[in-house]
């Protein structure tokens, strides 16, 4: 348990240190939501309709963009292979590693969230269900891109690869988290159902991917 | 009798593989001729659907194929990375890109069918949206293989990933019950029977046998292509590094 | 901690988040993601929503009319949507798929006129099902009174178990 919190907290001091990781998710997160805003134009009520569906893609991207992070220090300083030696359990460890990246990047960009709102001139409703699919499913985008994240540790530049494995695995959750998102706003009876299988898909990336890191880590040692 | 595992020896691999090639070959091209003969020109064309139909013929055994080149993928991956076995590890790399232009066919010919039909080339329900994941999982699962130079390490690594994107398979097969969609149920492979007419299912069952055998053959080739490569490139690091101990001495 | 007893609890813990899981998709599946809403749903609605929402269903017997045909070959058309029990009137200006005809199973996109009198279509669908035969047999069938109007069963997602 120990070796956990240690992990965690060099973790988030890794990434909010000066050229951390999470900072700049948190920016790239704000410029996609700008960058949509101008290229949309004067027209707000379309901006409104289309701010929760950017968002979630925001946070997709601005997750998939900070994936190369979480294993970098640690085999660049040779910390890494220390880690998997010592460890007792490698998929706990795996599972802290993830958990320290919802914290420094999901959990940020949740925070930004409602700022972003604002500026794409979200409706009020629509905040609760869309901070709440957030909430549930930037978990899962965490812990499906650490998996990523392990299985290309070895390389030096790992995002391309990265982007290309996690993608397909990353579409269940943008759907039902969208999906909610919009479904909330609108009082649909299926905002449920969304929050259901968004929620089944982050625990059972939960289950699984802490195994599938720990055996792409193991893979990964010379 | 041999076991499986002698058939899984490369050497032996080699020895029955490439007399098998060209016998499945010949199946292949008279499947082919016969499957799309009665295709095109010995099957009724359907009460609503007319001769469109046809296209059935092409994108049902192209997505048969799509789901099962993946489960092999996953079956082999699983295979060559609890008992290390090299050959399971070479037929799951070289199944991938066939599996993926399977899919990709399926993709594409049910595109051209969903136009004239439904009345658009493609829609975001769940089989489309799932199969379109898959394609892309076959993607990954390439890139995986490109990007790592040492084969044990790319083995190892692009089979967890094929392991872990076997949790879409039962969801695209189970899509179209588990989501009111747009794309019909299954016709064949369904509890109850098929149902799709007798008269229908001759050209089905032909051109899946074509893509069948047609796989087994280019799955054998490539596979064989692997192995010489991976041997001459043993022989070839093998060459230089005698050749940097004769210029040390 | 034990070797034996931290397997436990890993075990222990895999398994709850993977029920877990099991249990939300079976409880997202008991309410059904639906590609589409019928015309009952909509209408157990207190209002019609704004936004553009996708309708699917049978096109009623009897419902298919044709307008005037616009200068680019587009003709008007208006048809209803029905599951059995409600209808939506749909009116439409464009080419319509091959497969549609009255009694055909659809799913059109678009939105409701602000009374909320009519849905105004920018895309229709045709949905077929899993019954393929030769027209032969269909008719034949029909005559010996042994055919299932299978194209009923659009709205319910063609699962014959539910």
């Amino acid at each position: 348990m120990r070796a956990v919190q240690a992990i965690i907290a060099r973790d988030l001091r890794l990434a909010f240190r000066a050229g951390g990781g999470a900072p700049q998710a948190v920016a790239f997160f704000a410029v996609i939501g700008v960058l949509f805003a101008l290229a949309v134009g004067p027209d707000l009520s379309l901006i409104s309709k289309i701010a929760a569906p950017v968002i979630w893609t925001g946070a997709l991207l601005a997750t998939q963009i900070s994936l190369d992070q979480i294993y970098r220090a640690d085999r660049e300083d040779g910390s890494l292979d220390v880690i998997i030696a010592t460890s007792d359990e490698l998929m706990v460890t795996a599972a802290a590693k993830a958990v320290a990246h919802w914290l420094s990047t999901g959990l940020p960009l949740i925070i930004a969230t409602p700022v972003l709102a604002i500026l794409l001139n979200l409706d009020r409703d629509a905040y609760v269900p869309l901070l709440l699919s957030l909430l549930i499913g930037t978990p899962g985008l965490s812990l499906i891109g650490s998996f990523a994240a392990a299985l290309a540790v070895a390389l030096p530049r790992a995002s391309l690869l990265i982007s290309i494995i996690v993608s397909p695995l990353y579409i269940p959750i943008l759907i039902f988290g969208a999906g909610a998102a919009a479904a909330g706003a609108a009082g649909d009876p299926q905002y449920g159902a969304n929050l259901s299988l968004l929620g089944a898909a982050t625990l059972f990336a939960a289950a699984f991917a802490p195994i599938a890191s720990a055996a792409a880590l193991r893979s990964n040692q010379d | 009798m041999p076991s499986l595992y002698e058939f899984a020896n490369p050497v032996r691999f080699e020895r029955w593989a490439r007399p098998a090639i060209p016998w499945l070959v010949g199946a292949t091209t008279l499947l082919l001729v016969a499957g799309l003969y009665y295709a095109l020109f010995n099957s009724p064309a359907d009460y609503q659907q007319g001769d469109s139909v046809r296209i059935m013929y092409v994108h049902v055994p192209a997505a048969w194929m799509a789901l099962f080149c993946y489960s092999l993928i996953a079956v082999s991956s699983a295979v060559g990375f609890i008992w290390k076995h090299p050959l399971a590890d070479v037929a799951a790399k070289e199944t991938a890109p066939i599996g993926a232009a399977f899919t990709f066919l399926a993709l594409f010919t049910g595109s051209i069918w969903g136009k004239p039909m439904w009345g658009a080339w493609w829609a975001w329900d769940a089989r489309l949206t799932s199969v379109l994941i898959l394609f892309f999982l076959y993607l990954g699962y390439m890139a995986i293989w490109r990007t790592f130079e040492d084969k044990t390490r790319a083995a190892r690594l692009a089979a967890i990933l094929a392991m872990v994107g076997f949790v879409n398979i039962p969801i695209i097969k189970f899509s179209v019950d588990w989501w009111n969609s747009l794309h019909q149920p299954a016709s064949v492979f369904r509890a109850g029977g098929p149902t799709i007419h007798s008269s229908m299912l001759p050209p089905l069952f032909l051109m899946a046998g074509a893509y069948m055998t047609f796989f087994a053959a280019a799955l054998l080739q490539s596979m064989r292509n692997e192995l010489m490569a991976r041997r001459l490139a043993r022989i070839d690091s093998g060459e230089k590094k005698t050749a940097a101990s004769l210029v040390e001495s | 901690m034990k070797k034996k007893t931290r397997r436990f609890y890993l075990a222990a813990g895999i398994f709850i988040f993977a029920a877990g899981a099991v249990a939300l998709t079976l409880n997202a599946l008991k309410g059904s993601i639906t590609y589409f809403y019928l015309p009952s749903d909509l209408a157990a609605l207190e209002e019609k929503p704004t936004t553009a929402i996708r309708l699917g269903g049978l096109v009623e017997t009897g419902s298919l009319a044709y307008g005037e045909t616009e200068e680019d070959g587009k003709p008007h058309v208006a048809f209803a949507v029905t599951d059995g029990d409600t209808r939506i009137n749909v009116a439409y200006v464009g080419l319509l798929p091959d497969l549609f005809r009255e009694g055909q199973g659809v799913i059109v996109q678009g939105r409701f006129t602000p009374d909320g009198d009519h849905l105004n279509a920018d895309t229709v669908l045709a949905k077929h099902d899993e019954n393929y035969m030769p027209k032969e047999v269909a008719d034949a069938l029909k005559e010996s009174g042994r055919w299932q109007e299978t194209g009923g069963k659009a709205g319910t997602g063609s699962a014959p178990q539910n």
